[in-house]
């Protein structure tokens, strides 16, 4: 038997969600069919609309915003001489839960990774390039991930900054605050001893 | 001294469920072809390097039309008992020591270690040289999680720079900045891998070298020379690799795929100064395959202070008897030994008389005398 027309649509929409399969999607489709009340449904729509129609990138730093530029870029709160460099946006919200840091952002929206076809242009590399030609900035902190393409996008972007009179810093890699070193891996540990500072 | 006393399966392969104990330090597993006594190796294998010797894939393992497999094993290890279990389901793999799920296999790895002798270790020695890089990188792996880690970091780096060598040769646009980047990349852990295989090529030179003396009645001097696709003489670091891929950006580029690296290494063994690969008699490589991987015994209890587990996948019947003399001396009460044959007949009385013998038909298991496989 094949399902409804409409059925099969709203599972074609869910597997094209992250770590969403197949499975997954006809489950959730027939949730939404058989168990959910007609307003959440409207509401669900109307998110899912708006967040599309109403957010946009900020034009400065490529966080997703509703207002241009955003809340961050306008802050004149912030300390202007400093950026973090992160891949997404969720990681920007991980920074700023923290609420130590009051330097601004450069959303990436990805890493460099030929496998998955995105190469040096096709991440918010140029439009770095274009800010840090104003003055005022005086600090980039490479902050992307540490898997292998964190380190290559970070790598290739100090790269890039070798020439300009600018200090590029990459954030540390160890233990977690709290923990002991019994219970870290060896991967870690090795990180954390590689990273070592002298504090005499 | 590390001993399994009890293994059990849950639809692992053949295996509908099984639970056996152990009590000896030798264990023989007697039966025909295809009713499941390498199965029981490979589950003891599963759960000391948490990967299968025959296959990649994890689903494999589970029994035909079951949703998952489960292999646990008590161990003793010096004073301690420790219980390791290894589920395999649809929702991947789970390894859990004393109960605790241990999330990254650098954490799992280790716990004890196994070296395994099987017909195909004759490939070691006359097979392909990817068969030697393979069985470098599975030694070193048992003994260092960072190893395993630099490898499959290397090989990602690899693949994303045979991809954009690829896409420049489609493109003809070349980003030199990336590039560079990811061949640094490519130096550093090909630096560090290559360091640690020459390490542990030397470390196993100098056991295996004693080991292949004493099989052949002092007649054969082995040597093992480790080839690294680099060719630096000594001082190997990052910055002379990466020269090294400088020199060669151009054919990498028109050829579209990293020529050079620790992916194209390769080992050397010579025996009385000639290759024994290639010019050696049959005799001189199966003593070769036999005294490398009884090197490696040695190698686990000088690494990790514990002798490892021996498993004897159907090769006991492939030894004449001088050579299962000296197999056996060098497990003798030293390692607990997990043996393997169709036919008991090929086993020396010696080994016998100190073993439990278990029958296995059709993935079932007796503990008896094995009358029929030839025991008197």
């Amino acid at each position: 038997m094949q399902y409804p027309d409409s059925i099969s649509k709203l599972i074609e929409s869910f597997s094209k969600l992250p770590g969403i399969g197949p499975k997954s999607a006809e489950r959730l489709a027939f949730y939404v069919a058989n168990k959910m009340k007609e307003e959440d449904v409207l509401n669900f729509a109307k998110s899912l609309v708006a967040v599309k129609r109403e957010l946009m990138k900020c034009p400065i730093c490529g966080n997703l915003t509703d207002k241009n530029p955003c809340v961050i870029c306008r802050d004149t709160n912030r300390d202007k001489s400093i950026i973090a460099v992160v891949e997404e946006n969720k990681d920007v919200i991980a920074i700023e839960k923290m609420k130590e840091y009051r330097g601004l952002y450069h959303v990436l929206n990805g890493v460099i990774s030929p496998i998955n076809g995105v190469g040096p242009q096709d991440i918010n590399i140029p439009s770095l390039l274009e800010r840090l030609k104003n003055d005022e900035i005086k600090e980039v902190i490479l902050a992307t991930n540490t898997t292998i393409e964190g380190e290559s996008t970070a790598m290739y972007i100090a790269k890039l900054l070798e020439k300009i009179d600018i200090s590029v810093t990459r954030i540390a890699r160890g233990l977690p605050v709290g923990g002991g070193l019994e219970y870290a891996d060896e991967v870690t540990l090795l990180k954390a001893l590689e990273g070592r500072r002298e504090i005499k | 001294m590390i001993e399994i006393k009890r293994l059990s399966l849950v639809n692992f392969r053949n295996y509908i469920s099984l639970d056996i104990s152990f009590n000896k330090k030798i264990n023989i597993f007697l039966g025909n072809n295809a009713q499941g006594k390498t199965t029981l190796l490979e589950s003891i294998y599963l759960l000391a390097i948490s990967k299968s010797h025959k296959t990649f894939k994890d689903k494999d393992l589970i029994k035909f039309n079951e949703s998952f497999c489960k292999v646990t094993t008590e161990l003793t290890k010096d004073q301690n008992q420790l219980t390791l279990n290894v589920v395999i389901s649809n929702e991947g793999k789970k390894v859990l020591v004393n109960q605790v799920e241990k999330r990254k296999t650098s954490e799992y790895i280790g716990v004890f270690n196994v070296v395994m002798f099987a017909p195909e270790d004759l490939e070691i020695v006359k097979g392909e040289p990817i068969n030697r890089r393979k069985f470098i990188d599975i030694e070193i792996g048992q003994i260092s999680s960072i190893y395993i880690f630099d490898l499959n970091q290397y090989n990602r780096i690899l693949k994303q720079r045979n991809e954009y060598l690829k896409q420049i040769s489609q493109t003809q646009k070349i980003d030199y900045a990336y590039l560079d980047t990811i061949t640094e990349q490519l130096s550093f852990y090909g630096a560090k891998i290559t360091s640690n295989r020459i390490k542990f090529i030397n470390k196993l030179n100098k056991f295996a070298r004693n080991l292949q003396k004493y099989i052949s009645s002092h007649q054969e001097d082995l040597y093992i020379n480790y080839l690294s696709n680099y060719q630096l003489k000594d001082n190997i670091n990052q910055q002379q690799i990466f020269q090294l891929y400088k020199k060669n950006y151009q054919r990498d580029i028109i050829k579209g795929v990293t020529k050079l690296g620790i992916h194209k290494d390769d080992i050397r063994f010579i025996v009385n100064d000639i290759d024994v690969s290639n010019f050696g008699s049959q005799g001189q490589q199966r003593t070769t395959a036999l005294a490398i991987k009884l090197a490696l015994i040695d190698f686990v209890k000088e690494e990790t202070n514990h002798y490892p587990i021996v498993l004897l996948d159907d090769v006991l019947s492939e030894l004449d008897d001088n050579r299962q003399t000296q197999l056996l001396d060098c497990i003798k009460d030293k390692c607990q030994t997990f043996v393997t044959s169709t036919n008991i007949s090929g086993i020396k009385k010696e080994l016998i008389d100190k073993s439990d013998i278990f029958v296995i038909e059709n993935a079932r298991i007796t503990k008896e005398k094995g009358e029929k496989y030839g025991k008197q």
